[in-house]
């Protein structure tokens, strides 16, 4: 199993990633003890040099990083018809106690290595590196969390047994168990509809202001936080319903498959594109009063708020659209 | 003003062919002044030259720049001297389109298209309106005396045209600083000469002037302000004229 193409691509990416990374963390420990701007001297024009090739060498790492949540969704996917009991991808990463881990530690990296090339991007844009620290600070925590991810995905793809009976996805996103998967298939659906659509009108207003005005960019970026979060609880509590129009089934992976048009891809990569930009925002707001960055940061934030409502609107319109066309009523169940 | 402070510039740093160019290099440049690099081969005025100009980099030493060669950069603070060794590739790239002008030794012109179009190249990636651009390169060319040759071919040309063609080119972005690597090498007396009045015209509309050389016909010139002599990539003397 551990030869298939899907895992041993994952396998390959995240061992070059935690090289790369440790490669460039070294220098990043490097630059934050040695860095002196306003020195001439051989080893810091040595550093600056350096800083340029690490720079292109994490943008590849960090764009792989981003990619690879979405590998190992389509790979837990496709795996799944290896296991009894499995349906989907939940199936799956239920076959042993590292698939869920990997997945959330995942997404949790695609977040952290997503707004690390904000802020990287942002540092190229300036004359003077005016962030080098600051992103090799994060550099340098990021780096354990993405050894982590590594290990856990080995160890989940390891302890792949084809002779394991696993759960199917109705059985554990079903709200009649006690998990936390079924708590949010639980949440009843007309307050999390309320809830979804308030949440993202806050966004899509708060964005615009932060576009029109150029102020609160902590309130936007809070806001496309609690969007992720608000938006996840709703694909499984209700969004999925409507896609499989039946009113038990929660997965959240279904929505992957071919019988459903894979239309979970666009859906995922336009909440987790949206949040990802809208967050960014926030991650500048620090450095505005920065010399070298008081007209570049503003104009960044402008480019990543409109990608983040333009991608959080579509994956509105994409599930309120199903909601409206679907003969399934699921109000009365 | 071009500041340059304790440059060295060493290439295959670490390996065995390791070679020392430039070292121990402190000078400052005044505006409007037309300075020389004197020196025999080897003693390191091209590799201070390209540094100069943002062509290489040092690998150690920084090199401030302030004034009119400055003006326009949307990273140089106002009023205060920015340090170019610094700067990312991006920035450099503007710096060299802007502020310097180069007149290389073998002339670099490209062959197989017409003068005209060599002189308009440096400006295209500044993305000016093609019409003005190519009344601009028309009319440095007419100033030197090149205005029927605009459609000939860089292989059609003689030595003399091509180095005006080549001085032409320098100034199409109006820069405040012109750098020249030996360029009367292949020039005879006249054309050398010749060079000497249009370097003599340039420093009379406010350009910065440095050049490279070991002709005598440059640095004996009465329109040279200073001679910063060179040897094993340090200074080794200096004349001031003016």
């Amino acid at each position: 199993m551990i030869l298939h193409p899907s895992i041993m691509a994952l396998f390959m990416s995240s061992f070059l990633i935690c090289l790369l990374l440790m490669y460039s963390a070294y220098y990043g420990f490097v630059i934050l003890r040695k860095w002196d701007i306003k020195s001439g001297s051989e080893q810091q024009l040595e550093l600056e040099r350096r800083t340029y090739l690490i720079s292109t060498i994490l943008t590849y790492v960090c764009g792989f990083q981003l990619i690879s949540l979405f590998l190992y969704m389509f790979t837990a996917d496709i795996l799944h018809p290896l296991f009894a009991g499995a349906m989907c991808a939940s199936g799956a990463l239920s076959v042993n106690s590292y698939g869920y881990p990997t997945l959330l530690l995942k997404i949790f990296n695609f977040m952290a290595a997503g707004l690390w090339l904000v802020l990287n991007y942002t540092d190229n844009r300036a004359y003077d590196y005016p962030l080098i620290r600051t992103k090799y600070r994060a550099l340098i925590l990021l780096t354990p969390l993405i050894i982590v991810e590594t290990y856990l995905q080995t160890k989940y793809f390891r302890g792949l047994k084809a002779d394991i009976i696993t759960s199917c996805c109705s059985t554990l996103f079903t709200s009649e168990s006690s998990t936390i998967a079924s708590d949010l298939a639980s949440v009843p659906s007309v307050p999390g509809k309320i809830a979804f659509y308030a949440i993202m009108a806050l966004t899509v207003l708060s964005g615009i202001y932060l576009y029109l005005k150029g102020k609160g960019g902590y309130i936007f970026s809070a806001f496309c936080g609690l969007t992720f979060i608000v938006s996840i609880i709703s694909v499984i509590s209700f969004f999925s319903l409507y896609y499989y129009e039946l009113p038990s089934h929660h997965c959240p992976f279904d929505i992957l498959h071919g019988e459903y048009h894979y239309i979970g891809y666009p859906l995922y990569l336009c909440l987790f594109g949206g949040t990802l930009a809208g967050m960014g925002t926030g991650v500048l707001m620090p450095f505005r009063k920065t010399a070298s960055l008081m007209e570049t940061i503003p104009a960044i934030q402008k480019r990543l708020v409109v990608f983040s409502l333009v991608c959080l609107l579509i994956f509105t319109v994409m599930v309120t659209y199903r909601m409206a066309t679907t003969p399934f009523i699921l109000e009365g169940y | 003003m071009i500041e340059l402070t304790d440059i060295k510039k060493v290439f295959n740093a670490g390996r065995p062919n390791e070679f020392t160019a430039v070292e121990e290099v402190s000078l400052s440049l005044d505006s409007g002044k037309v300075t020389v690099l004197k020196g025999p081969s080897g003693s390191g005025k091209t590799t201070l030259l390209g540094i100069i100009g943002c062509m290489a980099r040092p690998t150690s030493g920084r090199i401030h720049l302030t004034g009119p060669l400055m003006q326009g950069m949307a990273f140089a603070p106002k009023g205060a001297p920015a340090e170019v060794t610094s700067l990312p590739e991006r920035f450099l790239t503007e710096i060299r389109r802007r502020a310097f002008g180069f007149i290389f030794q073998q002339f670099n012109l490209i062959r197989g298209i017409t003068v005209l179009e060599n002189v308009m190249l440096p400006a295209y990636p500044m993305g000016d309106d093609f019409k003005s651009l190519r009344e601009r390169a028309t009319r440095i060319l007419k100033d030197f005396n090149l205005s029927g040759k605009l459609s000939s071919r860089i292989e059609w040309l003689s030595g003399g045209e091509a180095q005006r063609v080549a001085i032409s080119r320098a100034l199409i972005n109006d820069p405040a600083v012109i750098i020249a690597d030996e360029p009367t090498a292949h020039l005879d007396t006249k054309l050398s000469a010749e060079f000497m009045d249009i370097v003599k015209r340039l420093k009379g509309e406010g350009k910065t002037v440095i050049i490279a050389s070991h002709d005598p016909i440059v640095f004996d010139s009465p329109i040279i302000d200073r001679v910063v002599e060179m040897r094993d990539g340090r200074i080794s003397g200096e004349h001031i004229r003016s």
